[in-house]
């Protein structure tokens, strides 16, 4: 029977999963609960017309791709779940247990599986004929906009210090576009501290890069061309504006529901909302040792989703998240691998090579004595980075600090 | 099943590895060495996985 349940304590029985969402969290929830052995009905619902692809390939290979744009792709799934394409969850009733889509119909589940993602953040502009100048890049579509448009070598602002403005600017001006990046911190200092920044701000600056150390505060047309306002109250002109100014969690369709805490979706240490909801990728918070926050990004999304299945199945008998932070990018010539919290305060201590940019490999160590290695134009397995960042074994203790107390 | 890699396209990061340690390893170089290439029964699930998590998509299984 649909919604059939075991007594507490035992294992739920599920005969009905619905995931909302179609990115890597909905696709490698679906794969990890088949994996599982659940073979009950799978429905995977998702607003995007096409398969699941890559997001990280889009600000890096996917700007360079010759041809046809290929470094997407991820390869076919298997779990052979019906997959309602093009279609969007309007709304969830956790009460009746089901979702209202936007065809009409609504879509019973004993176990939900949230995975809806996030979009980007736009700049604010009161001026709507401005609003078709700004690019962002989150989607397929974006990223195909954006080859478009700089095939001509347009000039471009683009908005935003982070690793995605970073590497959006990098794919610009290797695309011959003249580039201005308006940003009022030091480019990726807030994702990996002083140190590595003035390294990639370096590189970029070698590139041909110019930065405009303000904030951009709106956007305006004149002329038919865009002008970002920035905050010290000058504008920056340019043929094409794309900003990177962060992503918002889709936790629209969830307003009502009552699952949200103060607008956010927040899960346990098993990434559950409750019992028969669970949630992962960029639209969930989750418990880490530097408390509960969203961790957008790849590896982040991979790892949540395995959890949050095996939790839907098998409830506490399932494993807790060990989120172990990895992040990367590869931007002006540097490419970076780094295991561990971020960002670094301080210098690193070096394993391999030296300051400067060149091939190097380095550790710094946080105050709760927990580290973080970087690896910089430096191939290394990640098993090898991520022993190198806690290599103590008494470190394995610190996961202490993300259980909640029962 | 057979595990194929697009080496032109694998860029090193060794996510695969981490996964499927057992099928593949990124050897001095930081070259991803394919261990297994013929996937069995037992090993199929984590091929899969190698696959799925690589972010520039350089495996795939036929
Ligand atoms: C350009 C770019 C570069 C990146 N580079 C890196 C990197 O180098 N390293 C790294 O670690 N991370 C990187 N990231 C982050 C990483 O890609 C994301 O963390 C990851 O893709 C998140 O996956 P997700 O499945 O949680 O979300 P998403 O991929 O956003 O998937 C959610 C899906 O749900 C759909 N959806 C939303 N609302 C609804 C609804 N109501 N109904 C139905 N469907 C809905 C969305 O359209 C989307 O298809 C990058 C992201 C971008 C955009
Ligand atoms: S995860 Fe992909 S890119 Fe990285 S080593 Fe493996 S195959 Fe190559």
């Amino acid at each position: 029977m649909p919604g059939r349940r075991t007594p507490p304590g035992l294992t739920v029985q599920l005969e009905r999963i619905v995931v909302v969402g179609h990115g890597i969290a909905g696709l490698t929830a679906s794969d990890s609960l088949r994996a599982a052995g659940f073979d009950g009905e799978l429905t995977i619902v998702g607003d995007e017309h096409h398969a699941p692809y890559s997001r990280p390939a889009l600000s890096k290979a996917a700007l360079l791709d010759a041809e046809e744009m290929t470094s997407h792709q991820l390869p076919a799934s298997t779990h052979e779940a019906r997959e309602l394409l093009g279609v969007r969850a309007l709304q969830l009733d956790p009460g009746l247990k089901s979702v209202v889509l936007d065809d009409g119909s609504i879509l019973p589940y004993d176990g939900l599986v949230v995975a809806t993602g996030s979009r980007a953040r736009r700049l604010a502009s009161a001026d709507p004929a401005a609003r078709r100048h700004e690019l962002t890049l989150r989607t397929l579509e974006d990223a195909l906009e954006l080859r478009r448009r700089i095939v001509d070598k347009p000039s471009v602002v683009v908005v935003g210090g982070g690793a995605l403005g970073m590497e959006i600017a990098s794919g610009c001006l290797a695309a011959g576009c003249d580039v201005t990046l308006a940003s009022h911190r030091q480019p990726m200092a807030q994702q990996l501290g002083r140190y590595l920044s003035e390294v990639f701000l370096a590189a970029g600056l070698d590139h041909g890069l110019r930065l405009a150390p303000s904030q951009a505060v709106g956007l305006r047309e004149a002329d038919g061309h865009p002008l970002v306002e920035l905050a010290d109250g000058s504008r920056l002109a340019a043929d094409l504006v794309v900003s990177a100014i962060g992503d918002i969690p889709n936790t629209g369709w969830l307003a009502d529901s009552g699952i949200l805490t103060n607008g956010r979706l927040e899960v346990d240490s098993r990434s559950r909302v409750r019992p028969d909801i669970v949630a992962a990728g960029d639209v969930a918070a989750f418990p880490t040792a530097r408390g509960v926050g969203r961790i957008p990004l790849w590896t982040s999304a991979i790892e949540q989703s395995k959890t949050a299945a095996l939790a839907l199945l098998n409830g506490d008998d399932a494993p807790e998240l060990e989120f172990r932070p990895y992040f990367w990018t590869e931007q002006f010539g540097l490419s970076l691998k780094a295991s561990g919290f971020l960002p670094l305060e301080g210098t690193p201590e070096f394993l391999e090579g030296g300051p400067g940019g060149g091939p190097a490999l380095m550790r710094w160590t946080h105050q709760d004595s927990s580290g973080t290695a970087v690896a910089l134009n430096y191939r290394i397995p990640i098993p090898k980075l991520r022993r190198l960042a806690n290599p103590a074994p008494a470190l394995v203790e610190t996961p202490a600090l993300v259980e909640t107390p029962a | 099943m057979e595990i194929i890699l697009d080496r032109p396209r694998c860029e090193g990061h060794g996510l695969c590895e981490e996964v499927a340690p057992q099928l593949m390893h990124l050897d001095d170089d930081g070259e991803l060495v394919l261990d297994v290439v013929h996937v069995d029964e037992g090993q199929l699930e984590a091929a899969k996985q190698a696959a799925r998590v690589c972010p520039v998509a350089a495996l795939r299984l036929a």
